[in-house]
């Protein structure tokens, strides 16, 4: 019988590994996920792993090595479409905070001192589309369950994956919350891609940003409400910048050009 | 000389490699790698609020997660003097019941299961084993759905926060989680007998120190506010250091520790050991029935260790949930004022002691020192796999020390995002012992000692080369007899890595070279005892993780005063080598 299954491969970088974790976190539909295309690749979970011609490949985890640099390229060159999983794929995640070079050269140098390391070279923690092209993004930290299931079944049927072009604030709206900005939290929600289902606010916790700003996010208009709610601009930024590392110096610079 | 390579090891958390590399008759070489580049975690949240390093710390790792949640926890807390209310100790051991649950179940059934049954992954066991990965999944999705139920998320989920919870499960959840854990029952049984009567081979056996945190009041429990090691030494809280000296090694992003310059292992088989007697209820039963000389010294057994913990949470789960039940008011969160302090938390991970230190000033994180348990098992799980490689070898079994090492890795249920992914056995490559000693000579002031029989033919070839470099003039050479002789040359050769030189039969045509950490020695019978008594007695133990043997292949070492030529003409190359 001729296979006909998608060719699917997970990939990690350098991160927590917590996107493909949750994907075996998809417990009651892991058989049937491992049923319904032909996994290739998933290291976490199979030993019996080949490196070759890919329909998908979701690779997770940030680019902090030269090694990875390496196949992260090959990966691109044996797969027809690359997804970038999980925020560190998507952003760098919290280890791209240190967005000027000599600060994150200073903090190598604190944690490792002057080891010259034999296996591969440090480099500064950079999202995947730095190196190559990206198909499809899927951020998160880690990405939901529902979110990957939803594409993994769409992509299934060969259908594209679904737009999220909400902020957090829509899905905690429906949810009913009281809004905690309005508590005087500092809480990002307005600036931050939907997908969580605004778990924090739900739980009485301000958003932090996890899954990276969302497409035309009004950034000017937060950073001033959160002013006027009596944050500092140093502590604003820096909590901007805890999970979006360098793409979120777009959006300083945009701040930046605005009236004081 | 050949290695033997697992370059990307599977079936584990993050990404890492082991090699072992074999010179004729002795592995020489024996490397965890993690390939996990480098995150600098612990500079993340410096700068940063005490909240923003709740939430960002613990993104060191999905699978342990709330441990690290914990241990941040418990580390701030104690910084900023937070006492929390009964209500938060309990729901996060909960918590923390979820998580042991989620992470041993998935590393038992669906990791490491697959090896002993021979199956590559638990999706192609599940035709033939479908029950056992069924409850595999079933304990795992129980775990998580403990952990969603008060962090919020599967991973990193956030209302576990300084002083309490955002918001508290309601009662009908809790009676939820106590009903199903009791459900569980049977098949928890299942879980530890199978795990517990696993045909775990024999290679490798070998005595190691084990520590865990000292839960208390002679409890079994996964926190404490000491170190216990199996040797009765306990450790205060903020006196980790003196337990645990983190070091760099090049070939490796994760820092590695170890007690007093030697490895000791962390995970469920560390607390089984050390703890086990404390016990109680089924959990305590099973112990009684299964626990045995093996479980000291073989690695493989941390499945089997794994299993007992999971039946330990099952009962505990049900107790924990009449407490919480009896606890009508939901505390508030406890604020605090404090803006300056230090302080140190201590979890049980699923795979080990995990040490958090946190200091704030001037209410923002000043310094952060986070040592995971895969850091502490990395020296061990060298040691275990140069064990299994050197006796696998001795019995001509080399086509198995790939398969071997991979298992051990496994067993270790190892973390590598936490740590900083699996095997590889090489040949060395020709004269590879020139590079070794280049790096210990151009990095380092190492101190020579010539080690031999004077009576021994080929034996004596450690003597003569230390006695020729003696005599040019070459400084810190001595001779064997030098060392008896005097006592001031440990003083000298303090801190300083030793190279001992001596004719090692390793199996290789007479004459050639090798060179191999001097530990080694230690688990491989068939090589010189020589050194035994300088390792036990005149050199401590510091010293000798950085040492190494220079050893040369003799021909004979029968009785009788001449050296063969080829064993001459490998002294000559070394004295020529460490001339240039």
């Amino acid at each position: 019988m001729k296979n006909d299954k998608l060719k699917i491969g997970f990939y990690e970088l350098t991160g927590c590994a917590g996107d493909c974790l949750l994907v075996t976190d998809c417990e009651m539909e892991l058989i049937d996920i491992f049923n319904a295309v032909d996994i290739q690749s998933f290291a976490m979970v199979m030993s019996n792993n080949t490196d070759g011609e890919l329909d998908l490949a979701l690779v997770e985890g940030s680019v902090t090595t030269e090694k990875e640099i390496e196949e992260l390229k090959d990966i691109r060159k044996r797969a027809k479409a690359v997804v970038a999983f999980g925020t560190c794929a998507v952003l760098g995640g919290v280890q791209a905070r240190f967005i000027d070079p000599k600060e994150w050269e200073k903090n190598l140098k604190i944690v490792y001192g002057n080891t010259e390391f034999t296996h591969t070279k440090p480099v500064q923690s950079k999202p995947i589309d730095a190196f190559i092209d990206v198909d499809f993004y899927l951020p998160g930290c880690p990405v939901s369950k529902e979110q990957f299931l939803n594409f993994f079944t769409r992509i299934l049927k060969g259908n594209p994956p679904e737009h999220y072009p909400n902020p957090v604030c829509v899905t905690c709206k429906y949810n009913e919350n009281d809004c905690l900005l309005k508590k005087g939290e500092l809480c990002l929600g307005p600036l931050t891609a939907d997908g969580c289902g605004s778990i924090c606010p739900n739980h009485n916790i301000p958003c932090n940003g996890c899954w990276g700003p969302v497409e035309g996010a009004n950034v000017t208009s937060e950073f001033y409400l959160l002013k006027e709610k009596g944050f500092s601009v140093d502590e604003i930024k820096k909590k901007m910048a805890n999970f979006s590392g360098t793409k979120i110096t777009d959006y300083f610079q945009q701040l930046d050009k605005e009236p004081k | 000389m050949k290695t033997i390579t697992i370059e990307h090891l599977t079936r584990v958390e993050g990404n890492g490699g082991i090699s072992a590399t074999i010179d004729g008759k002795v592995v020489t070489d024996v490397k965890f790698n993690i390939f996990e580049g480098p995150r600098l975690i612990e500079r993340l949240t410096v700068g940063r609020t005490p909240e923003e390093d709740v939430s960002i710390s613990p993104r060191i790792c999905a699978i342990c997660t709330l441990s690290h949640k914990n241990a941040v926890l418990r580390a701030i807390e104690n910084a900023l003097s937070v006492k929390v209310s009964p209500k938060v100790y309990y729901s996060r051991e909960m918590m923390h019941m979820g998580e042991m649950i989620e992470s041993h179940s998935l590393h038992t059934f669906i990791l490491a299961l697959a090896d002993y049954l021979g199956y590559p992954n638990a999706i192609a066991m599940a035709a033939n084993y479908g029950f056992e990965v069924k409850i595999g999944l079933e304990m795992k999705n129980f775990g998580n759905h403990i952990m969603k139920t008060y962090s919020g998320r599967f991973i990193h989920g956030e209302n576990p926060i300084i002083g309490g919870f955002g918001k508290f499960p309601s009662r009908e959840e809790l009676i939820w989680i106590k009903n199903r854990a009791q459900q569980f029952m049977p098949f928890v049984f299942k879980a530890v007998k199978l795990f517990c009567e696993l045909d775990y081979p024999t290679i490798p056996e070998s005595d190691t120190l084990y520590a865990c945190c000292e839960p208390g009041n002679n409890k079994y429990g996964f926190w404490g506010e000491e170190i216990l090691l199996s040797t009765g030494e306990k450790f205060k809280r903020d006196d980790y250091k003196s337990f645990n000296n983190e070091f760099v090694v090049s070939h490796s992003y994760a820092k590695r520790s170890r007690y007093n310059g030697k490895p000791f292992s962390v995970g469920a088989l560390a607390r089984v050991n050390v703890l086990g007697e404390r016990l109680e209820g089924n959990a305590g039963e099973m112990y009684k029935k299964y626990f045995n000389e093996h479980w000291k010294k073989n690695p493989l057994y941390h499945n089997a260790a794994q299993a007992l913990e999971i039946m330990y949470c099952f009962e505990r789960i049900p107790q924990l949930a009449d407490i919480l039940l009896g606890y009508e008011e939901n505390p508030p969160v406890i604020s605090y004022t404090t803006k300056n302090g230090a302080g140190t938390g201590l979890v049980e991970a699923p795979r080990g002691l995990l040490v958090h230190h946190h200091e704030i000033e001037d209410g923002l994180v000043k310094y952060v020192d986070i040592i995971t348990p895969t850091a502490m098992n990395c020296e061990d799980i060298e040691r275990y796999c140069h064990i299994a490689a050197q006796e696998l070898l001795d019995k001509g079994k080399e086509e198995e020390i790939k398969a071997r090492m991979d298992l051990i890795v496994r067993a270790f249920d190892p973390c590598i995002s936490c740590s900083a992914h699996a095997a590889q056995v090489e040949q060395a490559q020709q004269e590879a012992w020139k590079d070794r000693l280049t790096e210990i000579t151009t990095q380092t002031a190492p101190v020579f000692i010539g080690v031999g029989n004077d009576e021994r033919s080929d034996d004596r070839i450690g003597l003569k080369l230390a006695s020729v470099l003696k005599e040019s003039g070459m400084a810190n050479v001595f001779l064997e007899s030098d060392i008896q002789a005097d006592t001031a040359l440990q003083e000298r050769a303090q801190d300083r890595p030793i190279i001992f030189i001596d004719a090692v039969n390793f199996g290789e045509r007479a004459g050639k070279i090798t060179m191999f950490p001097v530990e080694y020695i230690l688990n491989n019978a068939a090589l010189s005892h020589k050194f035994i008594p300088f390792l036990s007695g005149q050199i401590h133990n510091e010293q000798i993780k950085n040492s190494f043997v220079l050893g040369i292949q003799p021909q004979s070492t029968d009785f009788g005063q001449n050296i063969s030529p080829q064993v001459l003409d490998a002294m000559d190359k070394i004295i020529d080598h460490l001339k240039n």
